[in-house]
C-alpha cells in the first residue's frame, strides 16, 4: 500500500467522508439485512450489492488510483469503531469489494472512467460473491430455481447499486463538489 | 494599545521579520482574476497585525499562502514573494513552514483530529517526530496558556465553542511557531465564546502588565469590536486585494476611517458611531475605537446642542399571527421548553436570543411546525400547527435553516423557487411568472439556470429566503441566518429582511449577534433554560445589563459605550440609526 | 447493532485477558478456523467452534449488556430462525426424506432439510461467534494503532480513520437537519416518495461532508501531518508474549478440532 501514502491528505479525508456518509445512508441496508437473511435469504444479493457504493462514488468523483480501496477501508474501520462486534465482517467486505474495484480500475490502467468500466467491476464483484456465498450457504443443496435466483441477484445487486453510485457521483460533480481536489485531472 | 514602530523600513537593530509578503498575487484554479492581486505586508516578532479588506479581497487566501497550504495543498497560481523566516513559502514544504506559522481556522470542529484534548494538542508535535517528553512538555505548556490543562483528558466535543477554539489555538502553539495566523476565529461563536477566545489571545501576546510577549499574530477578523483592543498594526487590502494601508492602529483606523468605511471595510461599531456623530457636529480629536473610548469622548465634551433624540413610537403591530400558549416541549428524554407563552403580531420583527442550549431553535421550530407540538399550544394565522398538514402550513409560515444548502432540493435555481408553486398545483404560466418575479426581487435572475450549490454564499442565502417566501407565507422564521458569515453579508441579509418587513411580512430571527438584534429587531425575546426571561421592545431589553448577563448574553458595543451617558441626543440610543448625523 | 456513544472511549480497564491483548492477535487467532468453517458441512464442527467462541468470550471479556444480549439472545435466535428459513429452500429431491416434520398441502418439510438448514445456520453462527472475540473487546483507536504499528498500514491512512470517527456524529446530525429541512419544504410526495426523498438527501449530505473533510485536511496539513515517513507514537499497542501465546493456542486448538472431527471425506 506504499502508493496509498502518496495520496494527499485532502484526498484521504474526502475518501473518509464519502465512506462515512454513504455508511449513514446505507444504515437501512444494515437493518434489513438480518430479517432478509432470516426470511428470504435468496434475495440477499440485492442487499449485499449496496457494499459497492462507496468505492463507485469515490472513483466516479476523484478518478484516481487507490481511492476505491482506501474509501472502503476507511469506511470499514470507522464502522468497526461504532459497532465493534462486526469488525471482521466490515473489514473483510471492505478489502474484498474495494480490492476488486481497485483491481479492475488498475487493469484498465486508471484510464477508463466510463460507465461500462464500473459495470464490469460490478459483475466481477458479483461473481466473487457467488463463489463465497455459494460455499457459505451450501447453495448446492438448494432447489435449482432458488439457486438461480440467488446467483442472479448476487450479480444484479452490485450492478444496480453501481448505477446508483454513478448517479450520485454525477450529481456531486454537477454541484461542483471537490473540484479542486480533483485538480488537474478535472 | 502599544503601537510599535513597524511598517518602517528595517533599521539597524530592528528584529528580522517573521513573515515578509511582497506583491503577492494568487489566482485560484478556475478563477479568472487573482485575489489578492498585489498584497504587501511584514510581520515582526511580538506584533499583532490585523488584516482588513472587503469580502473576496483575498484575506483568507493570503493567510493560506503563509504556511504554504497554497499552493501545496490548494492548487493555485502564485506570483510575488512570500518569505517565512527567510524561507520561500512557495517551495518550502508545509511541514517545515508549520513550525514557523501556526494556523487557526474559523470552524473549531474542522480542526479536531483525535479523541482527547491532550491527544489533539500532541498531534502536531508527534507529526514532527519529537521525542515523547518534548511532545508532552509542549502540549502541557500550550494547554496551560489557553487554560485547558485541567480538561486534558476530556473529549473535545464536551468543550464549549469558545473552549474548542482555544484548543485550536493551543494546537497551533504546540507546533512551536512564533507566528500565529487566525482567520475569523470567532465567526462561529456566541458572545461568551468570543470573549473567551479574546481573553486567551490577550494573555498570549501581553504580559499581565501590558508589555508585549514574543508571539506575533496575524488576525483576519470581521468582528473588530473585539479585535482592536489587541491590535498593534493594521493592514488593509482593497477590493482587488492590493495593500492600500499599512501602519499603526492610530494612523490607519483612526486616521483613514472615512475612506475605509466607504470602501466597504467593516469598522468597530464605536468608530461608526463616532463618524456619524461627527457629521452631526461633534468634534473628536482622536476617533474612538472601543466603547470605553467612545464613552470617554462623548462625556468629555458637551457636544453640539442638538435636539433630544426623538423616540420613534413602536410600529403599531397588527393582528396576532403567531400565538404560543403554555408550550412545553420534550426532545428525547429532556424537557427543553417549559410552559412558554408568546404572541407575535403581524408586521413585527422579533429577535429570539439566549445562550447556547437555551431552547431558541426548539421554540422557533415548534412555531413553524418543524418539530411536532402538542395540540392547541401553537397557532399560526389562526390554525393549530399540530393539526395542519405540511403543505398548508408552508403557505402560512416559512422556515429558513441555518445552512441554506440543507434546504435545496432541485438542480437549478429556477426549479428551486418554482417547487413551492408547483406543489400548489398552479398552472405552468403562473408558476413561471411568479418564480421569475421572485428571482428578480432577490437579484438572482441571471443565475436562474445554475445549480444552487454553485451560487456564492450571499446568493445562496437570498435563494433560501426566496424559497420560503414564494408560497406566499406572511410569516418568515430564520434560525441563525448570520452564523459563520461576515458582518457585511449579515447586514445585507438583515436589510433584505427589513425590506420584507416593511412590505408586510412578519419576521422572527434567532441570532447570537447582539449588534444586529439591536439594529433591526423591534422586539426581543430572551430565552434562558427553556423559559422566556424577557419579552419587550428591543431598547428596553438592552437597557437591563444584569438580565442580559444572567441569560449568558453581552451588551452590544454601542450600548456599552453609551451606558450612563446623559447627553440628551444620545441617552438610551441602542442603534446607530438612533444617533444624530444620519444622512436623512 | 449497538452504537457506542464515544468511539474513542477506552474499554474500561478490566482484568479479563481479552481486553489486554493486541487487536491483531484477536483477529488473527480465530481466522484460520473461520476460513475453514466456510467449507464444512457437518453439524459437529460448527457446534464445537460455537461453544469454543462462547467460552473464550465469557471468560475473556467483561459481561456487559451488549455482550449478554448478543450471546444470550441475538445469536441463538438467529440460529433457529435462519436454520428453519434455510431448510424451506432446500431441494427435496436430493435429501434424506425418511422423517417428515411438517406437511402443508403438497409441500413437506423433511428432517433431512432441517439438518442441512441447521448445519448452515450453525456454521454461520460459529463464524460470527469467533469474529466476536475481537469485536467485543477491541476499540477503534486501538485497532487503528495496531494496524499502523504492526501491519505497516500507512499511518496517514490510520490517522485519517481516527479523524473520521468524528464525522459519524456530525454527519448523522447533519442528515437529521437535512431531513427536517426537506420536510418543511414538502419535498417529494407520491408513490415513490420514500425513494425520491432519500435520493434528495444524498447530494446535500455528501456535499457538506466532503467540504468539511477538505477543511479538516487543511487543518491537519497545517500541523505537519505526513511530514515524515513515521511519527512519534505515544500510545503503543505492543505485540507481546501474551499475544503470541494466544495466537498459538487458537491455532493449535483449531487444528486439533479439525483433525479430530475431520469433517471432510477424502477422495
Ligand atoms: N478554493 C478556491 N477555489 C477557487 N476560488 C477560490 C477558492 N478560495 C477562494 N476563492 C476565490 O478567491 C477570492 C478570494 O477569496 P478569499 O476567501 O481569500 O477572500 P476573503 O478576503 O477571505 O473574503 P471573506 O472576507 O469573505 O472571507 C474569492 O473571489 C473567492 O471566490
Ligand atoms: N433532537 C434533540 N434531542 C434531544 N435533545 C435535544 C435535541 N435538540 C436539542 N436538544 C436539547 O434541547 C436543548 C435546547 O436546544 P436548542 O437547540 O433549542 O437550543 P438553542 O438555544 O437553539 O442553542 P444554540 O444556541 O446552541 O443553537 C439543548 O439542551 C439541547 O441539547
Ligand atoms: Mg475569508
Ligand atoms: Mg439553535
Amino acid at each position: 500500500m506504499a502508493a496509498a501514502s502518496r495520496l494527499s491528505t485532502r484526498v484521504l479525508l474526502v475518501c473518509a467522508a464519502i465512506g462515512v456518509a454513504t455508511g449513514l445512508l446505507t444504515v437501512v441496508a444494515g437493518y434489513v439485512s438480518a430479517p432478509v437473511w432470516a426470511i428470504l435469504p435468496i434475495v440477499y444479493g440485492l442487499v449485499l450489492g449496496a457494499h459497492v457504493v462507496p468505492g463507485v462514488i469515490a472513483q466516479a468523483l476523484l478518478r484516481m488510483p487507490w481511492v476505491a480501496l482506501v474509501t472502503h477501508l476507511l469506511a470499514g474501520i470507522v464502522a468497526s469503531a461504532f459497532a465493534p462486534q462486526w469488525v471482521g465482517r466490515y473489514l473483510g467486505m471492505a478489502l474484498l469489494v474495494g480490492g476488486l474495484q481497485e483491481g479492475v480500475a488498475a487493469l484498465t490502467r486508471y484510464r477508463h472512467w466510463e460507465g461500462w468500466r464500473f459495470f464490469i467491476s460490478a459483475v466481477v464483484v458479483g461473481a466473487v460473491l457467488i463463489v463465497g456465498m455459494g460455499f457459505a450457504l451450501d447453495a448446492g443443496k438448494l432447489a435449482p430455481w432458488a439457486v438461480t435466483v440467488f446467483y442472479a441477484l448476487l450479480i444484479l445487486g452490485p450492478v444496480l447499486w453501481t448505477f446508483v453510485g454513478l448517479a450520485i457521483g454525477s450529481g456531486l460533480r454537477r454541484a461542483g463538489v471537490a473540484r479542486t481536489t480533483v485538480g488537474a485531472r478535472g | 494599545m502599544t503601537p510599535l514602530a513597524s511598517g518602517a523600513p528595517d533599521g539597524p537593530g530592528a528584529p528580522a521579520p517573521l513573515a515578509r509578503v511582497r506583491n503577492l498575487a494568487v489566482r485560484h484554479v478556475g478563477a479568472r482574476t487573482a485575489s489578492p492581486a498585489g498584497a504587501t505586508l511584514e510581520i515582526r516578532p511580538g506584533e499583532v497585525v490585523l488584516l482588513l479588506g472587503p469580502s473576496g479581497s483575498g484575506k483568507s487566501t493570503l493567510a493560506l499562502t503563509l504556511n504554504g497550504l497554497i499552493p501545496h495543498a490548494v492548487p493555485a497560481e502564485v506570483t510575488g514573494t512570500v518569505e517565512i523566516a527567510g524561507l520561500d513559502a512557495r517551495t518550502t514544504p508545509v511541514s517545515v513552514l508549520s513550525t514557523h506559522v501556526g494556523m487557526v481556522f474559523q470552524d473549531p470542529d474542522a480542526q479536531l483530529v483525535t479523541g482527547t484534548v491532550l491527544d489533539d494538542v500532541a498531534f502536531g508535535p508527534e507529526n514532527l517526530r519529537l521525542p515523547v517528553d518534548e511532545v508532552l512538555a509542549r502540549s502541557e505548556n500550550a494547554l496551560r496558556r489557553v487554560g485547558l490543562w485541567e480538561r486534558r483528558a476530556e473529549n473535545p466535543d464536551r468543550l464549549s465553542g469558545g473552549g474548542r477554539q482555544r484548543l485550536a489555538i493551543a494546537c497551533a502553539l504546540a507546533m512551536g511557531s512564533p507566528l500565529l495566523v487566525l482567520d475569523e476565529p470567532t465567526a462561529n461563536l456566541d458572545p461568551a465564546g468570543i470573549e473567551d477566545v479574546y481573553v486567551a489571545l490577550h494573555d498570549l501576546v501581553r504580559h499581565p502588565d501590558g508589555t508585549p510577549r514574543d508571539h506575533a499574530i496575524l488576525l483576519v477578523e470581521h468582528n473588530l469590536d473585539a479585535a482592536v483592543m489587541l491590535t498593534d498594526r493594521v493592514v488593509v487590502l482593497d477590493a482587488e486585494g492590493r495593500t492600500i494601508a499599512d501602519g499603526p492602529v492610530d494612523e490607519v483606523l483612526r486616521g483613514r476611517a472615512e475612506e475605509l468605511h466607504a470602501m466597504g471595510v467593516w469598522l468597530p461599531v464605536s468608530t461608526l458611531a463616532a463618524l456619524r456623530l461627527r457629521r452631526a457636529g461633534w468634534v473628536f480629536d482622536r476617533l474612538p475605537l472601543t466603547p470605553d473610548e467612545l464613552r470617554a469622548a462623548v462625556t468629555a465634551v458637551p457636544g453640539p446642542a442638538s435636539a433630544p433624540r426623538v423616540v420613534t413610537a413602536p410600529v403599531t403591530a397588527g393582528e396576532p399571527v403567531v400565538e404560543v400558549r403554555g408550550l412545553t416541549l420534550r426532545r428525547g428524554r429532556r424537557e427543553v421548553l417549559h410552559d412558554v407563552d408568546l404572541t407575535v403580531r403581524a408586521g413585527e420583527f422579533v429577535a429570539v436570543v439566549g445562550a447556547n442550549g437555551a431552547g431558541k431553535t426548539s421554540l422557533v421550530q415548534a412555531i413553524a411546525g418543524v418539530v411536532p407540538v402538542p395540540r392547541g399550544t401553537v397557532r399560526v394565522g389562526g390554525a393549530d400547527v399540530a393539526r395542519t398538514d405540511a403543505r398548508s402550513l408552508s403557505r402560512r409560515i416559512g422556515f429558513v435553516f441555518q445552512n441554506p444548502e440543507h434546504q435545496f432540493i432541485a438542480h437549478t435555481v429556477f426549479d428551486e423557487i418554482a417547487h413551492g408553486l408547483r406543489r400548489q398545483k398552479l398552472p405552468d404560466a403562473e408558476v413561471h411568472a411568479r418564480a421569475t418575479e421572485v428571482l428578480r426581487r432577490f437579484g438572482l435572475e441571471d443565475s436562474a439556470e445554475q445549480h444552487p450549490f454553485l451560487l456564492s454564499g450571499g446568493q445562496k442565502r437570498r435563494l433560501s429566503v426566496g424559497t420560503a417566501l414564494v408560497a406566499g407565507a406572511p410569516v418568515l422564521v430564520l434560525d441563525e441566518p448570520t452564523f459563520g458569515q461576515d458582518r457585511a453579508r449579515a447586514e445585507e441579509l438583515l436589510r433584505l429582511l427589513r425590506e420584507l418587513q416593511e412590505a408586510g411580512t412578519t419576521i422572527i430571527v434567532v441570532t447570537h449577534d447582539m449588534h444586529l438584534v439591536t439594529e433591526y429587531a423591534t422586539r426581543t425575546v430572551v430565552l434562558a433554560e427553556g423559559r422566556v426571561r424577557a419579552d419587550a421592545a428591543t431598547a428596553d431589553v438592552f437597557a437591563d445589563e444584569a438580565l442580559l448577563r444572567a441569560a449568558g448574553l453581552r451588551l452590544p458595543p454601542l450600548r456599552q459605550a453609551l451606558r450612563g451617558v446623559s447627553h440628551a441626543a444620545l441617552r438610551g440610543a441602542i442603534r446607530l440609526a438612533d444617533l444624530p448625523g444620519g444622512a436623512a | 447493532m449497538s452504537v457506542a456513544a464515544d468511539p474513542y472511549a477506552e474499554v474500561a480497564a478490566s482484568r479479563r485477558f481479552l481486553t489486554g491483548l493486541n487487536p491483531l492477535a484477536k483477529l488473527a487467532g480465530p481466522l484460520p478456523a473461520i476460513l475453514l468453517l466456510v467449507f464444512v458441512r457437518d453439524l459437529a464442527t460448527p457446534s464445537v467452534f460455537l461453544a469454543l467462541g462462547y467460552v473464550v468470550i465469557l471468560t475473556g471479556a467483561r459481561l456487559t449488556r451488549t455482550v449478554a444480549l448478543i450471546l444470550g439472545v441475538a445469536l441463538p435466535l438467529g440460529v433457529v430462525v435462519f436454520g428453519v428459513g434455510m431448510s424451506v429452500w432446500i431441494d427435496a429431491s436430493r435429501i434424506d426424506r425418511s422423517v417428515e416434520v411438517v406437511s402443508i398441502g403438497a409441500w413437506t418439510l423433511y428432517g433431512g432439510a432441517l439438518e442441512i438448514g441447521f448445519a448452515t445456520s450453525l456454521r454461520l453462527a460459529a463464524i460470527v461467534a469467533l469474529a466476536l472475540i475481537a469485536g467485543l473487546t477491541t476499540t477503534g483507536p486501538d485497532l487503528v494503532r495496531a494496524s499502523v504499528q504492526q501491519l505497516r498500514v500507512p499511518y496517514r491512512v490510520g490517522y485519517t480513520a481516527l479523524a473520521a470517527f468524528r464525522f459519524v456524529p456530525r454527519f448523522r446530525h447533519e442528515l437529521d437537519i437535512i431531513r427536517q429541512a426537506h420536510r418543511v419544504r414538502g419535498a417529494h410526495g407520491g408513490r415513490f416518495g420514500v425513494v425520491a426523498r432519500w435520493w434528495g438527501y444524498v447530494v446535500p449530505l455528501l456535499a457538506g461532508a466532503i467540504r468539511h473533510a477538505e477543511r479538516v485536511a487543511l487543518a491537519m496539513d497545517a500541523r505537519a501531518f505526513g511530514a515524515f515517513p513515521d511519527r512519534t507514537e505515544r500510545h503503543l499497542v505492543p505485540f507481546g508474549v501474551r499475544d503470541v501465546v494466544f495466537l498459538a493456542a487458537c491455532w493449535l486448538v483449531s487444528a486439533a478440532v479439525f483433525v479430530v472431527l475431520f469433517p471432510w471425506t477424502l477422495g
